[in-house]
């Protein structure tokens, strides 16, 4: 029976806890199915990187040594999975679902003429196969996969598993891989500068989505509810996209992540790009006219309507209450 | 300089979205159609390299008959040619699928540069863009939200966490799966919808494209076996009553917060 891959990510010079996670999925399918665990561990003077993470569910860890996996490099990431997956005889690869996951997975599965499911948020045996359950329609929906069988290439959500837990027996193998002539080059990386909208810092955020209709509704309408709560006012991606507001004002995975005390969520539908920067917060408030938007799955409080209705007439109310 | 830009209709974004009788789709009838829309952004940058210099932008889409619409679009907004595949034989394909029957044209077309969205808004797999790029064999990229391109290469940014972007470097030819809001997408003129209608369109079965067996239902390694509404764990509480009964139930959980 063929084994379970885990292809980590190095990041900031540790081993990502999104790694970890994939280590959670594959030792529970592994156990429950009778597979062998082996893990992928490629960089640039990553031993002891592989040798932590064999003793923490990685199982056997093929590490692949190299300049060239100094950053990420589509490529050579693509190599360096296939031949760890040869010499693995894995049957399922686990890829967690980041940028340079995305990226390089889908890339993999093509190459080898194998199965591929995205976005995962859990994999569970069913039978004897394995089923994968992921979001569709930004959110609005769950759809369950299932393989016909052969090699399958998943990656998986971050944050939809805990972290392994539990030390483990594993090994650290060495595997050459010939990453060949590379197209495609790694250049540097760009830092987002923070242009003096710093949400990571309020207190109380008020985002609003596409619902909000149009850009000067965010000035009108969402902006003084900001202020008088001594808040912040923020936005999701299609606003930004749009060009009702700028960037620094975005809030989700490549945007800002936040937690602050209040978030007020208005007119978001919350596909899990948005979800991801800010179901950390203290306190969630959604106020939508989809009574089905994925939003208020993870809200604590929500108000089904309009909201062009419902915040000026909160704002005046906050305004009467501070007196 | 050819691009190609490979575009999905999608349902509407906000189509009714209600499952179809067979538990793993949503019903189609009478719902409204549109160019998924990271895949407007791809066409969007082929159009203003067109604008730029000599290029030649061809739309390529798979699906059935209502597909036709989004390719007149996609004409008419500047690109020069449309390849529709047009073949029940496609229905029930996985990524890999749609991909193969993608990097079929592909190899008939020989472009320059491949530009598509990042994700379907439907399936939201994200998986056609680097699956196309392995089968024909070139470098590519993905979330961009800043292409430059000099000879012989492109530099891209590509999005990655916390705002950030990392630049990356592509020989040409090279696939680019682009981030929303890469660019502002530009309206059909008139004078464009009307000259759209006398832009090739060349309709592809499978077939015609020597993928027989490969693609489709029977071929695919991944199925939909099933899609329903999120099963929700612990959802909000609402706010039920008047307007006035809403907001009162605001402002006083604001100020158990202590934020008032």
């Amino acid at each position: 029976m063929g084994s379970i891959l885990i292809v980590t990510e190095i990041q900031g010079g540790q081993i990502r806890e999104a790694s970890y996670e994939l280590a959670a999925f594959a030792n529970e399918v592994g156990a429950a199915t009778g597979r062998d665990v082996h893990s992928l561990v490629a960089g640039k003077g990553a031993e002891a990187l592989a040798d932590e993470f064999s003793k923490k569910g990685g199982g056997s860890v093929h590490l692949v040594e190299g300049d060239v996996f100094e950053n990420y490099n589509a490529e050579a990431s693509a190599a360096a999975i296939k031949a760890a997956i040869e010499a693995s005889g894995a049957e399922l690869v686990l890829v967690s679902n980041t940028p340079s996951g995305w990226d390089v997975a889908p890339r993999v599965a093509a190459g080898l003429d194998a199965g591929f499911v995205s976005d995962c948020f859990k994999i569970e045996v069913e039978g004897d196969g394995v089923g994968f359950h992921r979001r569709v329609f930004n959110g609005k929906l769950d759809a369950h996969m299932t393989s016909s069988g052969g090699l399958i290439v998943a990656t998986v959500q971050p944050g939809a598993a805990n972290a392994f837990e539990g030390s483990t027996d594993g090994s650290v193998s060495k595997l050459d891989v010939n990453v060949g002539d590379l197209k495609t080059k790694f250049v540097e990386i760009k830092i987002a500068e923070s242009k003096g909208v710093d949400l990571t810092k309020a207190d109380v955020i008020i985002a609003g989505g596409r619902g909000v209709g149009a850009p000067e509704k965010f000035t009108e309408v969402v902006q003084p509810l900001a202020e008088i709560l001594g808040g912040a006012m923020g936005a999701s991606r299609p606003v930004v996209d749009a060009g009702w507001l700028p960037h620094e004002y975005q809030v989700g995975s490549s945007g800002q992540v936040v937690t602050p005390k209040l978030y007020i969520a208005v007119g978001i539908s919350g596909a899990i790009q948005h979800l991801v920067g800010m179901k950390g917060s203290n306190y969630i408030i959604a106020i939508n006219k989809d009574p089905d938007a994925p939003i208020f799955e993870v809200a604590d409080l929500g108000v089904v309507g309009d909201l062009l209705e419902v915040i000026p007439a909160l704002t005046a109310a906050v305004t009467e209450a501070k007196g | 300089m050819k691009i190609m830009v490979c575009l999905k209709q999608v349902p509407h974004k906000d189509a009714r979205l209600d499952i179809g009788g067979d538990g793993t789709w949503i019903k189609e009838d009478g719902i409204k159609f549109e160019i998924n829309s990271y895949d407007t952004y791809a066409l969007e940058e082929a159009l203003q390299v067109k604008d730029a210099e000599e290029a030649e932008v061809v739309v390529v889409s798979i699906g059935p008959d209502r597909v036709t619409q989004a390719l007149r679009t996609a004409l008419g907004m500047g690109a020069d040619r449309a390849i529709h595949v047009n073949d029940d034989a496609m229905n029930g394909s996985d990524s890999l699928g749609i991909a193969k029957a993608l990097a079929a044209v592909a190899k008939e077309e020989n472009p320059d540069l491949v530009y598509m969205g990042l994700m379907s808004e439907d399936g939201n797999f994200a998986a056609v863009a680097p699956m196309l790029a392995e089968l024909i064999g070139i470098p590519h990229t993905t979330a961009a939200s800043n292409i430059e391109r000099s000879a012989g290469s492109l530099t891209v940014d590509r999005e990655i966490e916390g705002g950030a972007a990392e630049v990356v470097e592509l020989q040409t030819p090279c696939l680019v799966a682009v981030q929303s809001g890469l660019n502002q997408v530009r309206y059909a003129s008139l004078k464009g919808i009307m000259a759209a209608k006398k832009k090739p369109l060349d309709v592809k079965t499978v077939a015609d494209l020597g993928l027989d067996g490969q693609v489709g239902a029977g071929a695919a390694k991944v199925q939909v076996a099933k899609i329903a509404p999120p099963v929700k764990g612990e959802t909000a509480e609402i706010l039920q009553g008047s307007n006035d009964e809403i907001v009162a139930g605001l402002v006083g959980k604001i100020k158990e917060l202590g934020l008032l």
